[in-house]
């Protein structure tokens, strides 16, 4: 019931309407949002000369302290600056003040309606319009290089830089955990996916094979009977997507990416995926998936991988649930989950295991309005670096971590103990592998201690079995046009059709459940979603150089 | 015709019982989350992750509280909140009933003019971005008094009051002009005392917006040391959806908060506007009817 009630003019209706239209008019214009100036281009001849050989923030004689405001479109941002070890040693190698400012896209929004632009940015969402349109508002990392900070070009990777690039050619974002096929190819990408079944029940069955749909159904069977406390099978949240069923399992049981002409494959509707729904909906009717699984948000899904509640799980993220894992590790020696084979394609394909790609994920900016544009560009090559990268991931070496004669890195006893027993400690004074703005993934594979050893033999597991899903990143509609809307309702309709297939009564329902969904993609422009998909995928081949 | 008494009777018992069946279902679809909160805040992380009781919990812990109160921040909101709800309260209802006695008085100029005018901003609003523009030019980003002047005047409210001053009888106002009274003073000493249960309406209604409302915060404000208790738990909310985010790159891993932590975070923020709402609820029953039929 709270309303607050917007400036009450003090004219008569129709003046205040005419007024408050001025209003808008002047404010709106005259802050000009960012789409006017062409940047701030400082100039810093009595600072440094730029050499490409080496990073500017070892050659800038700035005396004062820089400070900047940097927003994430993220409300969970942890924003705190300089306190701890990582962000410490940032804050005195390139004499600056990090003010973080979190948020979600109304914040995000009111920015550039206000024209107050942060000095730098980061979003998540690629295919978003800030992304798209960022020649409006962000400067050209190529030119703030060639002006400030040539050595970038060495720490940046010239594919992610290119898959960047805009109309104009210019490429004004550069995301984290963006892979190239280089990075696929050296092999020091662990894989995230896994299906994983809890040792003391795999050993208890005579460590069955679960690769046949029968299989699958019976050893689910033997589950229940021999641990009617656990719950057979489980799968990452539903949430707002489609948990692990979707894409994870696709990529598991290694339904193709494209069609042999190479155009866009409707992979929901491939038929040795829906075999596996089928089955998934007989195990369900045998009472060995748990109705909670499809209620569960993301918090109780953990929870509940802490405890080790489910006897099985395809699961998808590890790293992310490395920690939960680890937990119920350290409570039960011996019980720990282990990855094997699993469900297996019905037609003989391999698994095509997907990992970050190299859109990557938090994408950053270099604002307009930014005041000293110099800085904020030493920033970015700062962290892309070896030393930034090592920094963030393992800290200060002789303070957190040592190098080992192999070329490999590991942390100190204190430091690992502390991050094993008390994370919020950890979290507040050390803050390693959080500050991941330009991180990689390729810096995970210097060290042990990179993730928790309940997840390594999982990540063993998928070793060779991961393959770049490039072509089909970004290849949705843009938004605002009907057939963006169109996706969206499509995709919502898709979340709610597989939970009711796997969640049918019988045979008849799980038909009907698909049967209307595809009639639903027929009222929703599906067939121009597929046109422009394809389109683009055709647009990825040319960027990517694949024929 | 007794016949006819024990039928009414009967009818009226019938209906009683049947109300009494509906609202006790009500109340309890109402108090056992409630309660399943409260109970799972004071849990152990084991019991709940194991889940399966709603009433008690097999392991209490302080394990949660504890955890939400080392964080310095969260006295910090607390002092935000208390003093915006108590600041904002007191200047809106004062501010409102200001501008409800004026508009009370039939002799007013222009009167019809500045309702026809209050009454269009009940129906509409700037919006969102409009809105922006003007705080941000009125220089309260990031200032507390943001909490404070938007959200001084409501015509709602007002209109409440405007009907409540209304049936205070003319001849109180007139025999206290003639004993040479000004108006300020027949506001404050004879129209207030007497509108009391309006005002406690309001400020009720009010009080409760002030204290649950973290959307001011979240467009205005980003100085953290302003933040509320409300923003600090959508902070602590949000945070627990991350891993649901799509497309988590790598091997990123992002600390999130245990669900304990944000059940105790619910239970502290909830619980001050629990406490106060009961002891304002005899006014709020009384006082809401009062001024909304006309003599």
């Amino acid at each position: 019931m709270f309303k607050m009630n917007k400036a009450a003019g003090k004219k008569g209706v129709k003046l205040c309407a005419a007024l408050l239209t001025a209003v808008i008019m002047i404010t709106g214009c005259s802050s000009g949002s960012g789409g006017a100036s062409d940047g701030n281009w400082v100039s810093i001849e009595d600072r440094y000369t730029v050499d490409p050989e080496k990073p500017a923030w070892q050659l800038d004689k700035k005396e004062e302290v820089t400070d900047l405001t940097w927003y994430v479109n993220a409300d969970w941002w942890n924003t705190d600056f300089g306190k701890d070890i990582v962000t410490k040693k940032i804050k005195e190698d390139l004499n600056i003040n990090i003010k973080f400012i979190t948020g979600d896209d109304t914040k995000l929004n009111t920015f550039f309606a206000g024209g107050d632009m942060p000095d730098l940015l980061t979003v998540f969402d690629s295919n978003s319009p800030v992304v798209q349109k960022a020649a409006t508002w962000a400067m050209p990392l190529n030119d703030l290089a060639e002006k400030y900070d040539p050595y970038f070009n060495k720490v940046a990777a010239a594919d992610t830089l290119n898959w960047f690039q805009l109309a104009d050619g210019k490429t004004y974002g550069y995301p984290n955990y963006s892979n190239t096929q280089a990075d696929y190819d050296s092999g020091n990408i662990p894989a995230k996916t896994a299906f994983i079944i809890r040792k003391d029940v795999y050993e208890a069955l005579g460590s069955p094979v679960i690769g046949t749909p029968e299989e699958f159904e019976n050893v689910m069977k033997q589950i229940k009977e021999k641990f009617p406390t656990l719950i057979p099978f489980g799968f990452n949240s539903i949430g707002e997507g489609t948990g692990s069923l979707g894409d994870t399992l696709q990529d598991f049981i290694g339904v193709p990416l494209e069609t042999e002409n190479g155009e866009f494959y409707d992979r929901n509707q491939d038929e040795d995926y829906l075999t596996w729904l089928k089955t998934l909906n007989k195990v369900y009717r045998d009472g060995n998936i748990s109705d909670d699984s499809f209620a569960d948000d993301g918090t109780a899904f953990e929870e509940k991988v802490k405890s080790g509640k489910y006897a099985t799980m395809l699961l998808d993220g590890t790293p992310q649930q490395g920690g939960n894992l680890q937990i119920y590790l350290s409570a039960n020696e011996g019980k720990e989950y282990v990855a094997i084979d699993g469900p297996q394609s019905t037609k003989g394909n391999a698994p095509t295991l997907n990992q970050s790609g190299i859109t990557g994920w938090m994408i950053n900016f270099i604002s307009k309005d930014a005041k000293d544009p110099a800085k904020a560009m030493q920033i970015f090559t700062y962290l892309l670096s070896e030393e930034g990268q090592l920094l963030m991931n393992y800290g200060i070496e002789g303070e957190t971590y040592k190098k080992n004669a192999d070329g490999t890195v590991e942390l100190l006893p204190a430091v690992k103990d502390l991050q094993l027993h008390n994370a919020d400690k950890f979290k507040k004074e050390y803050r390693m592998g959080e500050f991941m703005f330009f991180g990689h993934d390729r810096h995970k594979a210097l060290s042990a201690d990179a993730f928790p050893e309940a997840i390594k033999q999982m990540q063993e597991w998928g070793k060779g079995k991961l393959k770049p899903h490039f072509i089909l990143e970004n290849i949705s509609p843009n938004q605002g046009t009907p057939e963006a809307r169109a996706l969206s309702a499509i995709n919502a309709k898709w979340n709610s059709t597989l939970v009711s297939m796997v969640r049918a009564k019988d045979d008849a329902s799980f038909d009907n459940a698909l049967a209307a969904y595809k009639s639903f993609l027929g009222e929703n422009r599906w067939d121009d979603i597929v046109k422009i998909r394809s389109e683009k995928m055709k647009q990825n081949k040319e960027k990517l150089g694949i024929q | 015709m007794n016949g006819k008494v024990a039928k009414e009777d009967l009818d009226s018992r019938i209906f009683d019982t049947l109300n009494i069946i509906l609202l006790v279902i009500c109340t309890v679809i109402i108090v056992v989350p409630l309660w399943n909160v409260i109970i799972s805040s004071f849990s152990s992380g084991k019991a709940l992750a194991e889940g399966g009781f709603i009433f008690w919990s097999p392991e209490f812990s302080l394990e949660n509280y504890r955890a939400v109160f080392n964080d310095s921040s969260i006295w910090q909101a607390f002092f935000i909140s208390v003093s915006k709800t108590t600041i904002g309260v007191v200047t809106h209802v004062f501010f409102c009933a200001m501008v409800g006695y004026g508009l009370s008085k039939k002799y007013i100029r222009g009167r019809k003019l500045y309702v026809a005018m209050g009454v269009i901003t009940m129906f509409f609003s700037g919006g969102m971005i409009p809105t922006y523009l003007l705080i941000k030019s009125l220089g309260l980003l990031n200032s507390f008094w943001v909490y404070i002047i938007p959200a001084l005047f409501s015509f709602y409210d007002v209109v409440i009051l405007m009907n409540f001053f209304r049936n205070v009888p003319d001849s109180l106002e007139e025999s206290a002009k003639i004993d040479g009274a000004g108006d300020w003073h027949i506001f404050l000493k004879i129209f207030i005392p007497l509108s009391m249960p309006a005002m406690a309406t309001i400020a009720l209604f009010n009080g409760v917006g002030q204290w649950n409302d973290f959307m001011t915060t979240k467009l205005y404000i980003t100085d953290q040391s302003l933040y509320p208790l409300q923003m600090m738990l959508y902070e602590i909310i949000v945070q627990s959806q991350t891993q649901s985010m799509q497309n988590i790159g790598g091997s990123a891993v992002i600390e999130t908060t245990t669900k304990g932590v944000q059940l105790a975070t619910i239970v502290i923020t909830t619980l001050p506007i629990v406490l106060i709402y009961p002891v304002l609820q005899r006014y709020f029953i009384s006082g809401m009817m009062l001024g909304a039929v006309k003599e």
